[in-house]
């Protein structure tokens, strides 16, 4: 599949249209030409990063993701192992990848060395690059790959100043450069309460991201930080992989309203069949 | 055969659907399918590329209500120490309030309560006229206006020619739920209003010289067929009165209520939005219901066939009570409406434009949450109540001691 397969003058039309319903239809299209009716999922467990915090997590989770900015290279490193150590098997993921090389700079060792030592300690994935603050996505992407590890998704952290089309482009390039990009969230992850994006906004970030970034396989929202709502129209409008679900199993409110049924209900309700997957990208038959 | 293209070839062509090919369309039809056919009936009956909205405040003037429909998380019964009358006073502030954010209309609703008789509405409206005689009422739906009825036992049209007198300007369409009698007896509300008595309350409205509003609440436990016979009832009456300005649809709110489940989706949400502006080919406007499904799926009503964002609000308390806290003030509202390349404009019930954005034409405070009936913990009994004769002994209790 072509990295771009639209025109640059398609990308800039497409980008100025109100008219969301055709960009979603084309979108859908490329994202059913890809992936048929199917929409993968992962449950996460986010477990704290700092050494010490507790680490109890529901055996349901598909990945185990520390989340915060390590505080030092010997606690990041000492935090993965402990989580390592009881993860049975499960996928652990860490850290975003701009934490990472700061880090690394801060503690004056190279980005791969560091990684290298995450890896050992027991780190499958880091959890995010973020696009738009990595100095040099490729280098820094390209250094994960070395290391041995896999990148569980290429976000993006803020809405860009600039046109959506050249950085969806911009991710496109890197992907051809790199060629490690499983999935790709493009919405922010960074979110201004005071001036939120709209939901015209958002159906069209993730169905051009279909368009543009054709050459990553998984266009990902975030559920826990979209809400069901727009995810699930976000799944109808190109992406195809549901990241952050709850991994907890107990709710008060009765099984039909855990995460999972929830989840599945949604996705279902989109028209689509739901895939559980771990954060390997294996599926998982439950 | 009938299939999905020829149905959609007949809604393009502007042609009216029948039951069946409706459904056919509702079942079978993609979802962004349904958005351009919806998208494509808005366009030609508002090709000026504009969404209104309205400033007004939705009020509820007493939760107490004995109609105990079990999707209902806002009501208190008869007697509960949560259960509230808001005083004239305190609405009149609530007007105050309103209108210095450049609101034009109360949307007053409230529970059926046993100890506010037909003339505590006509004094509280008549009051509200006086002090304010431009300011519009929209108050009391169908069912409150059944209620009002018994609990007088005078005649629905009585009721509302009393109400007019006093000061009513419109009513809304709420308490609609599903028309469908099956659905309304599984939902405890087949006592407040069956399918027929709601229509006929809209169409005596309609006969006095009224104009009013219908809703739909889908998502409890109706099937997709009733959901369709809701919409060509209304569909019908339309036809017959030309009444209703506007129809509203939303889905059930389960937190906190009795019947429990499940919150429809979505994408369902956008299909049903859908699918309303293709069979009410005779409504001229469409609600989004940003207060139900957030912001971002109330703009993208917007592609859906709606065409007005419904109301800024200021106050909500049924919706919240059952999970839902959305809020969108004007300057929101506005943002959301350019955003998805319309005009926004300020109009009234009557669909009358009345302007651009008022806080483009003076400094409005923002707003960043809907604000509630009352504050917590107020237990305040109003002191004008005393006059009005209670019907529940635990009325006539409050009525006697002091607060």
């Amino acid at each position: 599949m072509n990295a771009l397969p639209v025109t640059d003058a398609e990308i800039t039309a497409l980008a100025a249209t109100h008219d969301i319903i055709n960009l979603g239809m084309l979108a859908d299209e490329a994202r059913r030409h890809r992936h048929g009716t199917r929409t993968t999922f992962v449950r996460v467990a986010d477990v704290a990063a700092e050494p010490g915090a507790p680490l109890v997590w529901p055996r349901s989770a598909g990945e185990i993701r520390v989340v915060g900015a390590p505080s030092s290279r010997s606690a990041a490193i000492e935090r993965v192992k402990e989580i390592a150590a009881r993860a049975s098997g499960v996928p652990v993921s860490a850290f975003s990848l701009a934490d990472i090389e700061q880090l690394a700079a801060r503690e004056g060792v190279t980005l791969r060395s560091l990684l290298e030592e995450l890896r050992a300690a027991g780190m499958e994935l880091v959890a995010e690059a973020p696009f738009d603050q990595l100095p040099d996505p490729g280098r820094s992407i390209e250094e994960v790959n070395i290391s041995g590890l896999a990148l569980a998704r290429l976000t993006i952290q803020q809405l860009p100043s600039a046109d959506v089309p050249a950085l969806l482009k911009g991710v496109a390039r890197l992907q051809q450069a790199v060629a490690v990009i499983r999935a790709f969230a493009p919405l922010p992850r960074k979110l201004n309460p005071a001036v939120p994006t709209t939901g015209y906004d958002d159906v069209k970030r993730v169905a051009l991201a279909r368009l543009v970034v054709g050459n990553v396989p998984s266009i990902q929202v975030d559920w826990a930080l979209y809400g069901p709502k727009l995810a699930q129209v976000a799944l109808t409008v190109g992406a195809d992989d549901v990241d952050a679900v709850s991994a907890e199993d107990q709710t008060t409110q009765g099984p039909r309203r855990a995460p999972l049924e929830e989840i599945r209900r949604n996705i279902r309700a989109a028209c689509q069949e739901p895939m559980e997957r771990n954060g390997r990208f294996e599926s998982l038959p439950r | 055969m009938m299939t999905v293209e020829r149905v959609a070839k007949k809604v393009r062509s502007g042609e009216r659907l029948n039951a069946a090919e409706a459904l056919e369309l509702y079942r079978r039809a993609p979802t962004p399918l349904l958005g351009e056919l919806a998208d494509g009936v808005r366009v030609r009956k508002h090709p000026d590329g504009i969404v209104t909205y309205i400033i007004d405040r939705n009020v509820n003037y007493t939760n107490v209500c004995v109609a105990r429909c079990n999707f209902c998380a806002f009501y208190r019964p008869v007697g509960s120490p949560e259960g509230y009358v808001l005083g004239f006073d305190e609405l009149f502030r609530k007007i105050d309030e309103t209108i210095a954010v450049g609101g034009i209309q109360l949307l007053l609703q409230g529970g059926h309560n046993p100890d506010l008789p037909l003339t505590w509405y006509e004094d509280l409206f008549r009051a509200i006229k006086e002090r304010y005689p431009a300011f519009k009422l929209h108050a009391l739906s169908p069912p409150e206006v059944i209620h009002l009825s018994r609990l007088s036992q005078l005649r629905v049209p009585t009721v509302i020619d009393r109400l007019i007198s006093a000061g009513l300007d419109s009513i809304p369409g709420g308490g609609a739920e599903i028309l469908v009698d099956r659905v309304r007896t599984l939902l405890h509300c087949y006592g407040k209003a069956t399918a027929d008595e709601w229509l006929d309350v809209m169409r005596h409205a309609h006969r006095a010289g009224l104009r009013t509003t219908a809703t739909m609440m889908y998502g409890t436990v109706e099937t997709d067929e009733e959901r369709l016979e809701h919409l060509l009832r209304l569909r019908a009456l339309q036809d017959e009165t030309k009444g209703f300005t506007a129809f509203i649809t939303w889905s059930y709110q389960p937190d906190h209520t009795e019947l429990g489940g499940l919150e429809a989706t979505g994408i369902d949400y956008l299909r049903t939005l859908a699918l309303a502006r293709i069979v009410l080919d005779n409504f001229d406007n469409l609600q989004a219901s940003w207060v139900t499904q957030g912001g971002k799926v109330g703009q993208l009503s917007l592609g859906y066939g709606a065409n007005d964002m419904g109301s800024v609000m200021i106050e909500e308390n049924v919706v919240r009570a059952a999970g839902a806290s959305y809020c969108m003030d004007e300057v929101e509202i506005v943002r959301n409406i350019e955003d998805a390349g319309f005009a926004a404009k300020r109009r009234n019930m009557h669909y009358d434009i009345l302007g651009d954005p008022i806080f483009r034409e003076r400094e409005v405070p923002r707003m960043l949450e809907l604000a509630t009936a009352r504050a917590e913990g107020d237990t305040s009994v109003p002191e004008e109540l005393l006059k009005y004769a209670a019907r529940s002994q635990a009325g006539k209790r409050l009525r006697v001691i002091p607060h």
